[in-house]
């Protein structure tokens, strides 16, 4: 093992808030845990992009033709879109043709048949993540599909779910399995004339995960998608769709990290969810790309297309991110509430540093009686970087006693960073109610004193401070999820504070 | 002389955005201009002031009164005896002729933003206008009072009123502008421009009330560059107007300033009413206030933005912002958008917006108490409004603002 391995098994084990070896401090210094790159053999196919790598990519997954059609459909579209220029940053320009849209491990043959003949050295990487594939290491209660580069390596627990019915697989083998599922849901909340990069991904998607939970189940095991980008010179494009039938339920989480490179990789991913009548949806994200060096060189072009539909009455889907990661991240993941009684959640946190960017936020859209939404919103910008949240709540003529609570709160660390609000709230009925409320500040001085001399070293009070901050999101975040996510935020802010 | 709208006029420049404005313009997203574009309008007509009894009644004397009528100065209706020491009231024609270069000056103090559309129009048409000119020292308790009336005319009128407020070091002053029209059926254009420059120690209380005819179209900017120490306390009143839209923008340009933005907007009928406030903090050790309030009935329409910038210098600085809205028709529409850009750490900025209806406990218990439903609509309505107009210190202003809101007060809930 290499120290950097050391390093990470460290942070994989437990151990309690604040307490850090003095070894663990000079070790850490906010370096990149993740950075390292696995040694796989990958089948590429060459740069560029025209109508052959979609009909290319398409003939490696042997999908059927209503598929490449489709993907033909949404290529076409893209050529007539224009690139998006309006958020609050400003990107570098893209070429689409200088990157390889499909990088796959290689495999013998017809693909691993079970968990044990997926290449060693993929298991290793996964593991070095704290992913564990095989079962018996299996993190508990957790279901597993993980994606390296292009194609989903391997998930876990299939069986398991299967027995109550669950489906969940990748999105190839599902074209492949359950062509008329996903037929009838690809594309229905997200379609592909959506934006820019929607259109993107659906002309060259290359893997991403589907779950489908039956009438009235209740997902035992909490669902898991780990995205992994490998492969230098490549973007990831995935799509992962959802559906829960009537009175079901389902947990969701999504991880990400990267290698470091110099750079800048496009991460142009697509998530779709269908909640039908009385079904919940929680789906989280520990979203930890690598964010470039601390000059701003490197990093993921995080730009992502989620989107949800409480089409059934009484339906519930909610959004938990932590954007700690990504150059730039530019998310609004959504809620479209068109059943009555629908709800909508969002609790994000978004930490930015070095010279990172980052402009997200949600959209509420309440179509149906009675339908209400919930955002919490933290934001923490540190070093040079700039965080922005942008939300929309609309409420249409039809949605009669919509609700809507927001609040958004930024602190500022260190006098370079700047924070910003941009809240769209659109009222087109009397009935409605909302609030909105929105802050910025910066750490309490006399908090960080209280605790100073309660025997708390600076840095001890800071992320003591930011984690009460962001505790509301925490909260909402499952226990495995929120542990990781309270240590990648103080990793990150390490140092950053003097 | 006969003017097509964008024919003729000069939107684009100086502008970054050339051209009549659009739906796709940030700025303009809510507000669909379009309907202006459909009359033809003339910027000289006769300065025939057919309501003149009401007039008279609404330009009290205790007041210094200037009186514009159809967009020309009215000497008339006007009295400017009462002027207090130190104060230079003049019209701009008459600025002009005592010192050519006066507005250039003036200018040339203040670091305005980019010109916008109607900026430009406003400077190519303004004729006329009033420029004020306090002495340093000077403290003037009479209130500046500028009437700014439309009458019928046969055909419809643009105008382009300017004004012009200069504050001397530690001085004081009061100023009312109104824009108003008794005839509810007159087609007009009003693009009105005012600008405020106040010097260090400055105190400036501005009010400007809009109350155009029911069929009339607003479109006012008003620009404030602040001095140390100096306070903005300025009052933003709409009251009736097809499309009124007010952009107020304070840029604090010295430690210790104070701005304090409130505003109240009411509209009914298809009445599209538009707030534009903008405040930035340039300097360390400021505060701002802005408070917001809306009602809506029938199927009118609010649109409000407020944007507060704290640049990286600004620290210290302490922000708020509340955007409040009543709905009371069933087709009202409400887009509001407080937003905030912070560069700076050790800041306090909080903004909040509420969207909402009238309270139903509270009118259970007013009828429990044999109130009826219609009067506690009114009550409750009216405690809602009296809110916001309760930061106008000055009661004499209070009183005309209230006789101007009444046609509000009377639409049916």
């Amino acid at each position: 093992m290499t120290k950097k391995d050391k390093d990470m098994s460290k942070t994989v084990e437990e151990k309690l808030l604040n307490e850090k070896t003095i070894e663990e401090n000079t070790l850490s210094s906010r370096e990149y845990k993740y950075g390292f790159v696995s040694d796989v053999e990958t089948d590429r196919i060459a740069k560029g992009l025209n109508e052959d790598t979609v009909r290319l990519i398409s003939e490696k997954k042997q999908e059927p033709e209503w598929m490449l059609n489709w993907r033909l459909k949404a290529f076409r579209h893209w050529q007539t879109l224009k690139e998006p220029h309006w958020p609050n940053f400003e990107y570098g320009p893209i070429d689409y043709q200088a990157i390889s849209y499909y990088n796959a491990p290689k495999v013998k043959k017809d693909g691993p048949k079970s968990m044990d003949e997926v290449d060693p050295e993929l298991v290793k990487t996964f593991d070095k993540l704290g992913i564990p594939l095989t079962e018996q290491k299996r993190l508990s209660g957790v279901a597993v599909d993980a994606v390296f580069d292009s194609v989903s390596v391997g998930t876990t627990h299939k069986d398991e779910l299967a027995k109550v019915g669950i489906i969940f697989c990748s999105i190839s083998e599902a074209i492949k399995n359950h062509p008329d599922l996903v037929k009838k849901y690809l594309g229905s909340v997200v379609p592909y004339g959506d934006n820019y990069f929607a259109a993107l991904n659906a002309a060259v998607f290359s893997d991403g995960s589907f779950c489908y939970i039956p009438k009235g189940v209740r997902s035992p095991l909490e669902l898991s998608t780990y995205f992994r980008i490998n492969a230098a010179e490549s973007g990831q494009f995935e799509r992962t769709l959802i559906v829960a039938e009537d009175d079901s339920y389902v947990s969701y989480l999504e991880g990400c990290t990267a290698p470091m490179r110099d750079e800048n990789q496009l991460h142009a991913a697509v998530v779709e969810i269908v909640a039908l009548d009385r079904a919940e949806v929680k789906y989280s994200t520990v979203q930890n790309w690598y964010a470039g060096d601390k000059d701003g060189k490197g990093g993921i072009y995080n730009f992502v297309t989620k989107r949800g539909k409480c089409a059934g009455v009484s339906s519930k889907i909610s959004w938990t991110q932590v954007e700690a990661g990504a150059a730039i991240t530019w998310k609004y993941p959504s809620v479209i509430l068109k059943g009555d009684n629908s709800i909508g959640e969002f609790y994000s946190v978004a930490l930015t540093n070095h010279r990172m960017e980052a402009d997200t936020g949600t959209k509420m859209i309440h179509i149906g009686k009675n339908t209400s939404s919930t955002i919490i919103s933290k934001g923490i910008s540190t070093d040079y970087s700039n965080n922005s949240y942008r939300g929309m709540v609309k409420i249409l003529p039809s949605a009669d006693g919509a609700r809507n609570y927001s609040q958004c709160d930024s602190m500022l660390v260190g006098n370079n960073c700047s924070a910003n609000t941009f809240p769209y709230i659109e009222v087109n009925n009397r009935t409605a109610t909302l609030e909105h409320e929105a802050s910025t500040s910066k750490i309490n001085a006399e908090q960080i004193f209280y605790l100073m001399s309660r025997g708390l070293d600076m840095e001890g009070a800071i992320s003591l401070i930011i984690n009460g901050f962001c505790k509301e999101v925490f909260k909402e975040l499952p226990m495995e999820f929120a542990v990781e996510a309270v240590r990648l935020l103080e990793m990150k802010l390490e140092g950053s504070v003097g | 002389m006969i003017t097509k709208i964008n024919d003729n006029l000069n939107f684009s420049e100086g502008c970054e955005q050339s051209g009549f404005p659009s739906i796709k313009q940030e700025d303009w997203k809510y507000t669909n201009l379009s309907a202006i574009r459909k009359y033809t309008y003339v910027t000289d007509v006769p300065q025939v002031m057919h309501e003149e009894e009401v007039l008279r009644e609404y330009c009290e004397s205790q007041d210094i009164n200037l009186v514009f009528v159809n967009g020309v100065f009215s000497s008339k209706f006007s009295n400017l005896e009462k002027m207090p020491e130190g104060v230079k009231l003049l019209t701009i024609k008459d600025a002009l002729a005592q010192d050519s270069s006066c507005l250039q000056k003036f200018e040339e103090k203040c670091a305005w933003p980019k010109a916008t559309p109607f900026t430009s129009v406003n400077k190519d048409l303004a004729e006329d206008g009033v420029f004020i000119e306090v002495n340093d020292n000077a403290i003037s308790k009479t209130l500046i009072h500028i009437v700014h009336v439309t009458s019928l005319t046969e055909e419809n009128l643009l105008t382009a009123p300017r004004t012009c407020v200069l504050l001397g070091k530690s001085s004081e002053a009061n100023v009312l502008e109104t824009h108003v029209c008794f005839n509810d059926k007159n087609i007009y254009f009003s693009c009105a421009q005012t600008d405020i420059y106040l010097q260090e120690n400055a105190r400036l209380q501005y009010i400007k009330a809009v109350k155009e005819s029911l069929q009339a179209f607003h479109v006012g900017q008003t620009r404030v560059f602040q001095e140390g120490n100096s306070c903005f306390d300025g009052f933003s009143l709409s009251a009736g107007g097809k499309i009124v839209r007010n952009d107020l923008d304070a840029i604090v340009n010295g430690e210790g300033a104070e701005t304090i933005i409130n505003g109240l907007y009411t509209a009914w009928e298809d009445q599209h009413v538009d707030n534009h406030t903008s405040v930035e903090h340039k300097v360390a050790n400021c505060g701002s206030h802005q408070l917001y309030k809306g009602v809506l009935n029938d199927s009118a329409r609010a649109v409000f933005n407020g944007k507060i910038f704290v640049r990286p210098p600004a620290q210290k600085t302490n922000s708020y912002q509340l955007n409040k809205n009543l709905l009371l028709g069933d087709g009202c529409r409400v887009d509001t958008k407080p937003q905030l850009e912070i560069f700076a750490d050790d800041v306090k900025c909080t903004h909040g917006a509420t969207i909402g209806q009238l309270n139903k406990d509270e009118m259970f218990y007013m009828q429990t108490r044999g109130v009826s439903q219609r009067d506690a609509v009114k009550m409750l309505y009216r405690a809602f409004v009296e809110d916001v107009l309760d930061m106008i210190k000055n009661d004499h202003v209070h009183q005309k603002l209230n006789s101007l809101l009444q046609p509000a007060f009377c639409t049916k809930s």
